[in-house]
């Protein structure tokens, strides 16, 4: 028999207890392997222009010298005070990275996420209701083969259709050049921002550009989301509560909407929480055939010029993003099925 | 119909309607009425002209703020700019003083001055930022502004060069009131050039406004220019097509522009480039069993190498070949020499008389690095065609090898690779600086490659500034560079962009100088 059990607030507290050593754990294995990794901004810079003498000069000045238990040492210091310092390649703030190129991917990254669940839900509810029909065949199908396709492959067949040939959506960036330089930007979100500023103009060019990646990303998403929803729906339609629901007359869509797709929601809940944490990170193929200023493709570009200080930096910031999304998630399963939180 | 179908049928009906107003929007991306759009995948670095030592950095540098010295348009010698004129006043070329224009403004009003000039050296080196070009500065002893009109600069050695140095985007002039003296301007950027940097979103756009306080002759022709960044040059490319932009360049493929010569209201326009592409031997590691050896097997690959099939069936002839180390188009470039001693065609009997003479079995084993993640997507093609020609000629048997750039850069000038590829592309449009670069005894090259007549007509050329004096100094460094060819020229870039019907001005300032002049470009409706 088990003890009387863990209340909420305990599972709560130990499951964000529990998140701190992980990403520290996360965070020195990141900075291990950008220490560990050949060059460095300087010579990936200017490597095949200046003297090694040089170099050697312009990389003491900008402290790549020091030793790295005293480089980790005021890695961490500059991490708890949120100091995240500059890139060492554009002179960014770490900050001004993680606003204005994680909004972007976030605002991208939600979009994506709505149609994953629209299109996901919607069709692995209707593959589960009318099982075994032309209905769950194609749906099925949709979701192994849209799961398939690479996503930056879909981007470019999206592109090539929607904007090439039809001529219909923009291909490229998150807002023509002209809107985008005008734009009032606010919260870095552009659709809010437009709306605040009540530019419908701006808003539409803004949605436009948004359409065809979020679609991409979103519909790739998906293919996960029929499956699951469509197994966790006859899962629980075989319950003996769906039984006695069907012998007391409750009518078919009933049982299923009200009865029992809630609860073959649970799981779905945990999986599609976890996704949204993994569109961010594989929002970068995305973000680099749309060309998507997000942190994905900022990140790729400081990889390649060894800037390890705004690799640290966005690395820093998934880490804890994905970390409180894992706990949020747990938070919302234990809320609603009390048999997790209990040993 | 079941409540689900209806739901379903609306919302199939919300997506067929945004897609129709989509496709009936306008589109205003192209820009209009007096803005032109550029778009690019180089990314700058710094505005500060003291943190820039990059081309797409120089591009809005060169538009926001004025330099002592300029390079007009097909210019190859610098000219006055912010000063009214500027001559060496001593004969051994250590003194070198400039007297400034009446009337300077900076776009904030404030008046430019020799005092703002020297601040804007001093600052530079004082700084000397890890990504800045303060080393171009290392024989610069002093300077001095004795009035508001005057700056003497003083060297440590004699430098002809000075006049070039002065006229890189990274010296321009700040104002001494505006930027810090220890560090980088981060925004709010001031100069006294023809555009202001409106804004600046890394990663994003920058956007040159017309400066309302330029006082030069040459005001810019387009109120506005928009530099788009884009990631990937397919993307660039079809935002081209699509008119998302008016001009791509830099960079784009050479399979690109293939395309775009047939796409509908595109133009591909192409003038004189001075990058170049060449091949490096370290005389330590490569093979032979001795220097005549070792000379012998790199003149042989010299004699061997098809540069105009490069240049035809790797780039679509978006490259020349090259046969001297300093480009066609740059004063005193004289590639008669390497051509004399090699042929502008492949020479494979020659190549094995040169072998034979000193020795060398053959074929010998070569191993030949080049890097996919710098120099291009078409390197690789490049190398492979090069591996061909060396191979089927039965004299050599080359192995490819190949890095990714961060790894490339420090091992090619450490002693690990043989024979490697290399580029360049000059910090200012001189012959001195591609020369001075690769056969210096203290060249970043690191070959180990130190020839005292080399190294005396090097010193030569850079003490006078007189052009006969020059040229007969340059001509003996070709000539002892083809003889010893530590380094293969193999081909020199054109500039190349593609370009929206209407928009003109881009092939006019495709010149040696390498500086993208978006005043300069006009835009019919």
């Amino acid at each position: 028999m088990s003890s009387h059990g863990t209340s909420l607030r305990t599972y709560i507290l130990t499951r964000i207890a529990l998140a701190v050593p992980t990403v520290l754990i996360l965070l020195t294995i990141v900075f291990l392997l950008m220490r560990v990794a050949p060059g460095d901004p300087i010579t990936s810079a200017l490597g095949a222009r200046l003297p090694a003498e040089e170099l050697e000069q312009r990389r003491e000045a900008a402290g790549y010298d020091k030793p790295i238990p005293q480089q980790y040492v005021e890695y961490l210091g500059n991490v708890v005070t949120l100091d995240m310092g500059e890139s060492l390649t554009d002179n960014r703030t770490v900050t001004s990275i993680i606003v204005d190129n994680g909004s972007a991917t976030l605002e991208l990254t939600i979009a994506a996420f709505i149609v994953a669940v629209v299109v996901g839900v919607g069709l692995g509810l209707l593959a589960g209701r009318f099982r075994d029909t032309p209905i769950d065949v194609g749906s099925r199908l949709f979701g192994i083969i849209i799961y398939a396709f690479p996503v930056f492959f879909l981007g470019f067949l999206a592109q090539l259709l929607f904007g090439s040939v039809l001529g219909w959506l923009p291909t490229s960036g998150r807002a023509s050049p002209l809107v985008e330089f005008e734009l009032n930007q606010i919260t870095h979100f552009y659709l809010i921002d437009t709306l605040i500023s009540g530019n419908w103009s701006q808003f539409w060019d803004v949605f436009t550009h948004l359409i065809l990646p979020a679609a991409t990303l979103g519909l790739v998403i998906s293919g996960v989301l029929i499956r699951l929803v469509r197994v966790n729906l006859l899962q629980t339609m075989r319950g003996d509560y769906v039984e006695a629901a069907r012998a007391r007359g409750v009518g078919e869509r009933r049982i299923v909407i009200h009865h029992a797709f809630r609860n073959a929601l649970v799981p779905v809940v945990t999986i599609a929480g976890l996704q949204f944490a993994i569109l961010l990170g594989g929002a970068v193929l995305t973000e680099q055939t749309f060309n998507w200023p997000g942190i994905g493709s900022e990140l790729i570009r400081y990889l390649d010029q060894r800037d390890y200080i705004a690799v640290q930096g966005i690395i820093t910031i998934f880490a804890v993003f994905v970390v409180l999304i894992s706990v949020l998630i747990d938070i919302v399963t234990a809320f609603i099925d009390p048999r997790v939180r209990y040993s | 119909m079941s409540r689900i179908g209806k739901l379903a049928i609306i919302g199939v009906a919300a997506v067929a309607a945004a897609f129709g107003l989509a496709a009936c929007g306008d589109d205003d991306s192209g820009g209009g009425g007096g803005t032109i759009i550029r778009g690019t995948t180089d990314q700058p670095i710094s505005y500060d002209p003291a943190g820039a030592y990059d081309l797409p950095s120089y591009d809005g540098i060169y538009a926001a703020y004025q330099n002592l010295m300029q390079f007009p348009p097909g210019a190859t010698k610098p000219e006055p700019e912010a000063a009214e004129s500027c001559d060496f006043t001593d004969n051994s070329n250590t003194t070198f003083e400039c007297t400034m224009r009446d009337g300077l403004k900076f776009s904030d009003g404030s008046p430019l001055t020799a005092e703002d000039v020297v601040f804007s050296f001093e600052r530079n080196v004082e700084i000397a930022d890890p990504n800045g070009a303060s080393s171009l500065l290392a024989n610069m002893q002093s300077l001095e502004a004795p009035d508001d009109k005057t700056v003497v600069f003083h060297f440590k050695e004699p430098d002809a060069t000075w006049p070039s140095v002065i006229a890189t985007a990274s010296f321009a002039i700040v104002p001494s009131d505006v930027y810090p003296k220890d560090k980088l301007q981060k925004d709010d950027f001031v100069g006294s050039g023809r555009y202001e940097i409106a804004e600046y979103e890394p990663g994003q756009q920058t956007v040159l406004q017309a400066n309302p306080e330029y006082t030069g002759e040459d005001p810019p022709q387009t109120d506005q220019i928009i530099n788009q960044y884009f990631d990937k040059g397919s993307a660039l490319k079809l935002a081209l097509e699509q008119g998302d932009v008016d001009i791509a360049y830099r960079s784009l493929s050479p399979t690109d522009f293939d395309d775009l010569e047939t796409a509908e209201g595109v133009n591909v326009v192409s003038g004189e480039g001075t990058e170049i592409r060449y091949m490096v031997f370290n005389l330590d590691l490569m093979p032979g069993d001795n220097d005549e050896q070792k000379l012998a097997i790199r003149q042989a690959v010299a004699q061997t190498i098809d540069r105009e099939s490069i240049a035809q069936n790797v780039y679509n002839g978006t490259v020349e070949p090259l046969y001297s180390m300093i480009p066609q188009g740059l004063d005193f470039a004289n590639d008669s020499y390497f051509k004399e001693m090699y042929g502008e065609s492949p020479d494979v009997d020659a190549a094995k008389q040169t072998l034979e003479g000193a020795g060398v079995k053959t074929p010998v084993p070569l191993e030949v690095w080049w890097t996919p993640t710098h120099y291009g997507t078409s390197s690789g093609d490049e190398y492979a065609e090069i591996k061909r020609q060396l191979d089927d000629s039965g004299l050599f048997d080359v192995t490819l090898k190949s890095t990714e750039w961060n790894q490339y850069s420090t091992a090619a000038f450490t002693d690990k690779y043989p024979v490697y590829q290399l580029g360049w592309f000059p910090d200012y449009p001189d012959a001195d600086d591609y020369v001075g670069n690769f056969y210096s005894k203290t060249s970043f090259l690191n070959i180990h490659y130190n020839d005292p007549e080399m190294q005396k007509q090097l010193a030569a050329e850079k003490a006078s500034d007189d052009d006969a004096t020059r040229q007969a100094a340059f001509d003996k460094v070709q000539e002892i560079g083809a003889e010893d060819v530590p380094t293969i020229p193999i081909w020199q870039a054109n500039q190349v962009a593609g370009v929206a019907d209407g928009v003109e001005g881009v092939e006019e300032t495709f010149d040696p100088s390498f500086i993208f002049r978006y005043w300069l470009l006009t835009k019919s409706d």
